[in-house]
């Protein structure tokens, strides 16, 4: 389509219709391309997926339909006044992404330490000084070896992040499915 | 404060250093009334969260806060509280272990103000040059054979130690007993340690112990810290001391007397924390009560004349020792306290637990117990106290297993009075104490208090503070007996399977024994009904998990009765079915009120189907029974002569020798 309009107006400089060679061609797209949104969005499949809330909505419906996962002040202006326990200097506008370093890390550590527990994704909520991380458990480990993930857990991340981190467990016996996509 | 003290400046001169009166020539409004203005007061950083706490108390429905909230997370029983507990320490030392062995990643220091206990700790030696300073560096990190290496390499290099190093070095080897700190020391609690003592004290409260059974380490002879001690050039009073104290620590008392001896002949004075060894170092000796309490005297005397002035530990180890002599400690026990009055010493409630300990050493009162814990509880009323003593932690405990065998409940009262003043309640000890306590003090109400109060505290309690033994569950079923509130019980019953009493198996029999004692209104009988099917359903899952079905008698019986008094008779006759399966016997009463439910239903099959029964078990009663049927029930010829059948073989086993009829009933149990 792009080539035959350049083709038309500006004269045969695009290689167009070669009628000897009834070959494949290749055209050069000049105009922007325009892909397909694929974040935190799940696919439609034949109906047999099954979804949690969280995962059924996209992100165009946080705040409208879903709640954040990570919650933490990192965008307010003068955030830090209150808390320079935690972050060093007082300006206050630039921590939001050193928040959102430390969730990734802890996603991915508390993914790994507890292996195939997790249900949903973790929510995080930063309370003064505090981080805490509220995890949907499946109940897979017999309840002492929760309590043993759950000390380390909160002792190595609070030694790592040289702050109070407290984990709030809550466990179901399976996915909770919203949805069959 | 500050606001109106700034606009008061602003006016005529005023003096406001300390507390203010306003000059008397101030103006006609000022009477001759004084004004006094207190000083500022300055709060605790946290005063406002102390004062918000006040504000809440114990939430009586939630598990402790330690837990997490989750109905699979919460524990049902003490042991699983405690495992939970164990299983999450040890995940904080398995974190610990990974951080020290790493450190380098955890060094990032983002936390203002520094944060110490957050950052990795280095347990190796970094100074490896053989020196005075690499000597103390083994010494802080306790690391006992390393330093004794270090020393001697010292000795051989020909450096002096300095003296206060040498001391610190005796005092690490007395202290370990010239062994290794645990292995898990850096993460283990003091629990291990504790629990070895109370051990080691229940040990040595019986008359003969044996040597062999000694825990912990002893002092051998001729050990490092012996070896050190000779070598050294020069000795002052505090390398005599840790010896002493060091050598009684780990039970070798004679030993320690020598050295004090040594230490009397060298003119040097001893300090009051080895007179407190020393006086343990004089019980320990294997002589009898009266030699030993001599000694003890003897010593004090000589602290007296060296000017030591006694403090609290002095008194507890006084105390604690007299607690080993039995009857003999009573008097000296008084003495000791009207003596630690008189030098004003304030006594802890390790001091009052000794105490309690002597007076009421056997649990049964019949010899006349004392009525001391009556005056200890009139002078500790209202009472804040601060942890003065290891052994503080064991006075609630003993406190109420006194109340429990004096059956005293306002003293009990008191107790817990004192328990809940102030920080008091940080001195109810360890789990199992804990549960001892309350378990003690519930037996206590159920026994004594009037039923609704009891329900209240059993609310207020359990399972919120510990979880029931079943024979704590018992006494308040018996309590709910005498007060004749039967109808709590399948409530009781609901909550102890919560606390993991579903198969224990005396307290469904007394639970079933109370329902199906006496007749009740129906509603009440519908609800012991569903309880006791309830009950039936738990034996069932029972006998699925183990081979041989027992069910027991009673219970048969009791579940059978409650269904027929409930209406639901189709269950009931199951029951009867299931006797024969269990190999028990049903009892007459409960054949009598099967009888009259067959004549209520009017339906002489039954009738005659229970004689069948009473005659399979060759049961006397059979022929009441058979009686009865004639009488009372229309029926045909057949049944009258298959009737006429039954109690003659049953009356024929009867006249058959007896031990035909003892082995039919052996049979049939």
């Amino acid at each position: 389509m792009a080539a035959s309009m350049c083709s038309r107006g500006l004269g045969p400089w695009v290689l167009s219709r070669s009628h000897a060679l009834p070959c494949a061609w290749r055209a050069l797209h000049v105009s922007a391309a325009c892909a397909k949104n694929r974040a935190a969005r799940v696919r439609v499949g034949k109906g047999d997926k099954p979804v949690t809330y969280e995962e059924a909505h996209a992100p165009h419906h946080i705040a409208h339909r879903k709640g954040w996962l990570s919650l933490h002040t990192g965008l307010l202006l003068g955030s830090a006044l209150w808390f320079p326990l935690r972050y060093g200097n007082l300006d206050g506008q630039d921590h939001a992404a050193e928040r959102t370093v430390e969730d990734v890390f802890l996603r991915k550590f508390v993914l790994g330490t507890f292996p195939g527990c997790l249900a949903d994704q973790l929510v995080l909520k930063r309370r003064a000084n505090q981080v805490e991380v509220c995890a949907l458990v499946l109940r897979q480990l017999p309840a002492h070896k929760l309590y043993f993930l759950v000390g380390y857990s909160e002792a190595l991340l609070s030694h790592f992040y040289k702050c109070p981190v407290r984990m709030h467990l809550q466990t179901v016996p399976s996915k909770v499915v919203y949805k069959y996509i | 404060m500050r606001m109106r003290l700034v606009a008061a400046r602003s006016g005529t001169p005023r003096f406001y250093s300390g507390s203010a009166t306003l000059p008397k020539g101030e103006g006609a409004d000022v009477t001759g009334i004084e004004v006094v203005i207190p000083k500022r007061k300055t709060w605790d950083k946290v005063a406002v969260l102390q004062a918000l706490a006040s504000t809440v108390n114990r939430d009586t429905t939630a598990a402790p806060y330690a837990f997490q909230d989750d109905p699979y997370l919460i524990p049902t029983s003490s042991v699983e509280s405690r495992s939970f507990l164990l299983a999450k320490k040890s995940g904080e030392n398995a974190a610990k272990f990974i951080i020290n062995l790493h450190p380098k990643y955890f060094q990032k220091d983002i936390a203002e103000p520094h944060i110490p206990c957050l950052m990795p700790e280095c347990f190796e030696p970094q100074i490896e040059d053989i020196s005075e300073a690499a000597l103390q560096e083994r010494i802080k990190l306790k690391k006992v054979k390393a330093s004794v290496d270090m020393f001697d390499q010292l000795l051989q290099a020909g450096t002096t130690v300095s003296l206060e190093t040498t001391n610190s070095l005796l005092d690490l080897l007395c202290y370990y007993g010239d062994q290794e700190p645990p292995a898990d020391y850096h993460f283990q609690q003091s629990e291990k340690s504790e629990e070895l003592e109370e051990a080691s004290e229940e040990n040595t409260e019986k008359p003969k112990k044996k040597a062999g059974q000694q825990l912990g380490a002893t002092w051998r002879a001729k050990n490092n810290a012996e070896r050190i001690f000779a070598l050294m050039p020069e000795k002052n009073a505090h390398s005599y001391y840790t010896m002493i104290r060091g050598m009684v620590k780990h039970r070798a008392p004679v030993q320690a007397l020598n050295l004090y001896t040594e230490l009397l002949n060298n003119r040097l004075h001893a300090d009051v924390y080895t007179f407190n060894s020393l006086i343990e170092a004089t019980a320990m000796m294997n002589e009898k009560y009266e030699e030993k309490w001599n000694n003890m005297l003897e010593l004090l005397k000589q602290m007296a004349m060296q000017k030591v002035k006694p403090n609290l530990q002095t008194f507890n180890t006084i105390l604690k020792c007299l607690r080993r002599f039995y009857a003999f400690g009573k008097l000296p026990a008084l003495q000791t306290l009207r003596e630690m009055k008189a030098l004003g010493i304030e006594p802890s409630l390790a001091t009052y637990h000794y105490i309690i300990q002597l007076f009421y050493q056997h649990e049964s009162p019949s010899k006349g117990s004392s009525l001391v814990i009556y005056d200890i509880m009139n002078e500790l009323m209202g009472k804040k106290f601060s942890p003065q003593d290891p052994d503080d932690d064991m006075f609630f405990q003993s406190a109420m297993r006194v109340c429990s065998s004096l059956k005293d409940l306002e003293l009990a009262y008191q107790v817990h009075g004192l328990l809940n003043t102030g920080d008091n309640w940080k001195f109810i000890g360890p789990s199992h104490r804990r549960n001892f306590y309350y378990s003690k003090f519930f037996s206590l109400l159920c026994l004594m208090e009037q039923i609704d109060i009891t329900l209240k505290w059993y609310k207020d309690l359990i399972p919120s503070v510990f979880f029931p033994h079943s024979q704590a569950l018992i006494d308040l079923l018996r309590a709910l007996d005498v007060a004749n509130r039967l109808e709590v019980i399948p409530q009781i019953w609901k909550d102890s399977k919560e606390y993991g009493h579903t198969f224990r198996s005396n307290l469904k029999e007394e639970i079933l024994m109370l329902m199906a004692r006496d007749q009740h209104p129906p509603e009440l009988q519908v609800a012991f009904a569903d309880c006791a099917a309830d009950i039936k359903s738990t034996y069932e899952s029972q006998d699925a998990r183990q081979t041989a079905p027992d069910w027991p008698a009673g219970s048969l019986n009791c579940i059978a009765v409650l269904f027929l008094r409930a209406g639901r008779a189709q269950e009931a006759w199951k029951m009867l079915g299931l006797f024969k399966k269990h190999n028990k016997i049903p009892r007459n009463e409960l054949l009598n009120e099967f009888m009259d439910n067959a004549k209520a239903s009017n339906s002489p099959a039954q009738a005659i189907e229970i004689v069948r029964l009473a005659s399979a078990f060759s049961l006397p009663v059979c022929e009441g029974l058979a009686q009865r049927v004639m009488t009372d029930f229309a029926i045909s010829q057949e049944q009258k002569e298959a009737l006429g059948h039954l109690t003659a073989s049953a009356s024929d086993s009867d006249s058959d020798s007896s031990s035909d009829s003892d082995g039919d009933i052996n049979e049939g149990k």
